[in-house]
């Protein structure tokens, strides 16, 4: 399979398109979260000052859950496909995390074993990423619906989970964002998920070869 | 040019791991919802506790009403009402009572100087009081 | 001098994360600022009560502490320190050194004020007692004036309020001074005990009252601002020079590295130190009824109570009311003595329009400006229960 030509369909409109809404809310919320928990004026008067900042982080909070919330259920179909594959570890996941997937230096390695449509480094991203947004939204919406009507020690829970886990995610998607679209071995991954949704057809075929059989071919 | 694309459709096997994440999702809001509501009902319950211990206390004492307190039968009878147990006396009045608001400039004129009348005089002191309403 | 009653006792620190939690315990209104911009409290309008330092979940809200100042009074063998403590205090402390909430801890604390260096130990309870004599006389007078008895036609109006509590007095006087003729003229227990330590208590122990320094230890952050204020002189001193709150009486205690519960239990100073149950449940809501109810009861019946609970009156609701039939000798009748309890100052406004507009028919009403009562105070020990 080492000479296919073509291109593969990789992520589809819908998928794109709540990617980027996500990204953008999430930028927005970060930025937005840094410059009120951390008082850097300069970012909260970029957004009109604290309390505008703070509206601003609420409402890309709404989008944020809306976002992914529509594309899940107007997409069952493909979420459950992505459920399924991050859910599915198998013999190559492990022999890919044990070797890191070549990505580091110090560890050489020939070949890496054949992968899903995800990686094992992938997969774990997703579930750190569905988990770390599950918790980001049910510990932010009290404090901003409830606030009033909740007990101190429940809002200070509340801050310190959105706050730790807002600090995860930033870092993770920053590890993200650098395996996709920097790291020479894996920036061509950027155009199919920020761009067009096309992929190599060997690329493809290398770094995904277990998804790559499962392909059909457009008549 | 060679097009791939995935299979649409889901299999069961797809369609159990999507329908199971959301039910997973739903299970976590509650519980943490579970976890909200319970702080809430316990984060009061010292309040109660606090007051039980006041009132078990009360149960513990051997005299319960202020007026059989020895101390206070003595500082009427020697001190405040001499001879007697006068509530309100002249000398009880001017320890233990006070006015508010608007008064307060002119009790403390009386205060400083007991021989003004009663209330007569006017607040003409620099000692107005700053966390006097206006009213 | 003036910082307390100019600046306020409450303040918000730095650490305020802009959560807008505060703005909804304030019951005055006095908490500037929306979700996301750091809150800033107005003096003019805060009341002291401290609710919001209680309830800040980021400890961000803090009162002035005079405990240095403490320190040095306590260093200064020149002075005479006297010091009493509330009723609330003695069920609270405890909870700062490991203890449940609602354990009595009233002879240790004793103790430990005795081993901080104070000269004579007294209690907050003594003066609970006088103001009941004082406010429950000025009652019965209110209530003789308003059935047109002889002798009592300058008595003042019906209902009559409480005025323990120096929140609610400050409340009064800001949003509604047509009440104060209602709030009846007695003193806080604080200010009776600290008018009556630099006169009576120096006569009996020969002290100069200059050289007396008057502290007190309180559930209560407005009860600083209340010792400042400038009408309080009527010993012809500043009848009580300084007060703490139960948390830093508690945090001296660790400073001196006193092992608290280890102390043995000791017992309060003669003359203005002996205390009754009726003044120990001052600290709870509703306890300034019960204790007036029972002297009252006994003063106008001529009767002794049977039982002396008057659990009609517990409880923790916001507002309460009750009806208690008392049988007067003197006018040859039954008075049902019709009494409301408010706890909470968010809840009293509605009373207060009631008896304004004439709609009221109770004779005494006692509020608290913190919710349960001075147990829940804004000095007392900040509690983060879960379950």
């Amino acid at each position: 399979m080492s000479n296919v030509n073509g291109k593969v369909l990789k992520h589809g409109t819908q998928t794109r398109t709540m990617h980027w809404i996500h990204l953008l809310a999430f930028i927005i919320l970060g930025l937005t979260g840094i410059g009120f928990y951390w008082d850097i004026g300069g970012i909260a008067s970029i957004f009109g000052g604290e309390a505008n900042a703070s509206l601003v982080h609420r409402w890309a909070g709404v989008v944020f859950v809306v976002g992914p919330l529509l594309y899940v259920l107007l997409n069952f179909d493909r979420f459950s496909r992505f459920m399924d594959s991050i859910s599915h570890f198998s013999k190559d996941d492990f022999a890919w995390l044990k070797v890191m997937g070549g990505y580091l230096p110090f560890i050489k390695v020939d070949e890496v074993p054949p992968q899903d449509k995800y990686n094992a480094g992938q997969k774990i991203l997703g579930w750190l990423i569905i988990i770390g947004c599950l918790l980001i939204i049910l510990t932010g919406f009290p404090m901003w619906l409830w606030r009033h009507s909740v007990p101190a020690v429940f809002l200070a829970f509340c801050y310190n989970v959105h706050f730790w886990t807002a600090i995860i995610l930033i870092l993770l998607v920053a590890g993200h964002f650098f395996l996709a679209a920097i790291h020479p071995k894996s920036r061509v991954e950027f155009s199919s998920m920020m761009l067009d949704g096309y992929i190599d057809a060997q690329i493809s075929a290398h770094h995904n070869a277990k998804w790559f059989a499962e392909l059909k071919e457009s008549p | 040019m060679k097009l791939f694309h995935e299979s649409e459709g889901i299999t069961r096997r797809q369609f159990f791991k999507g329908a199971g994440m959301l039910t997973v999702a739903a299970v976590i809001s509650g519980v943490f919802a579970k976890f909200g509501f319970d702080v809430f009902a316990a984060s009061d319950d010292y309040i109660a506790k606090r007051v039980a211990g006041l009132y078990t206390l009360d149960e513990s004492m051997a005299i319960r009403k202020s007026h059989e307190n020895p101390e206070i039968i003595q500082i009427y009878k020697d001190f405040l009402s001499p001879g007697k147990v006068e509530c309100v006396s002249p000398k009880a009045h001017h320890l233990l009572h006070t006015k508010y608001g608007n008064d307060i400039p002119g009790f403390i004129a009386e205060l400083k100087n007991p021989h003004l009348v009663h209330e007569a005089e006017p607040a003409a002191n620099e000692e107005t009081s700053t966390e006097e309403p206006a009213a | 001098m003036s910082t307390v009653l100019s600046d306020g006792v409450i303040h918000v620190s730095d650490d305020c994360k802009a959560c807008d939690h505060c703005t909804f315990i304030c019951p005055t209104g006095a908490i500037s600022g929306v979700l996301g911009q750091k809150h800033h409290i107005n003096p003019q309008k805060c009341i002291n009560c401290g609710q919001c330092l209680i309830n800040c979940p980021f400890n961000a809200i803090y009162d002035l502490s005079k405990v240095e100042e403490l320190k040095k009074v306590l260093a200064d063998s020149q002075k005479f320190v006297v010091v009493q403590e509330a009723p609330a205090v003695r069920v609270a402390l405890g909870e700062e050194f490991g203890q449940a909430p609602g354990t009595n801890v009233k002879n240790k604390m004793y103790a430990a004020l005795r081993k901080l260096g104070f000269d004579r130990v007294y209690d907050t309870e003594f003066t609970a007692d006088l103001t009941i004599m004082e406010e429950g006389t000025e009652l019965i007078h209110r209530v003789y004036g308003a059935l047109g008895v002889a002798g009592f036609e300058n008595v003042g109006p019906l209902p009559q309020f409480t005025s323990c509590c120096p929140a609610w007095i400050k409340y009064a006087e800001d949003n509604y001074p047509l009440v104060l003729p209602h709030i009846s003229s007695a003193k806080s227990p604080q200010q009776m005990w600290g008018a009556v330590a630099k006169t009576y208590l120096a006569e009996k122990l020969n002290v100069n009252p200059a050289n007396i320094f008057s502290v007190s230890v309180m559930p209560c952050t407005a009860k600083k601002y209340e010792c400042e204020r400038s009408e309080f002189i009527a010993s012809g001193y500043q009848d009580v020079d300084l007060v703490i709150t139960t948390r830093e009486l508690a945090q001296m205690i660790k400073d001196a590295e006193i092992d608290f519960m280890g102390l043995a239990d000791e017992e309060a100073d003669r003359f203005v130190g002996l205390s009754t149950g009726a003044a120990t449940i001052f600290g709870a809501t509703g306890g300034v009824m019960e204790a007036a109810l029972r002297t009252a009861y006994e003063i106008l019946s001529g009767e002794s109570l049977g039982k002396v609970e008057f659990d009609a009156v517990r409880g923790l609701d916001p507002v309460r009311e009750a009806t208690v039939e008392v049988p007067v000798k003197a006018l040859g009748t039954s008075l049902p003595v019709s009494v409301c309890i408010v706890t909470g100052t968010k809840h009293v406004a509605e009373v207060i329009e009631d008896v304004l507009a004439g709609r009221s028919n109770y004779h005494f009403i006692e509020v608290m400006n913190c919710p349960g009562g001075c147990i829940n105070g804004g000095g007392q020990p900040i509690r983060r229960d879960t379950y």
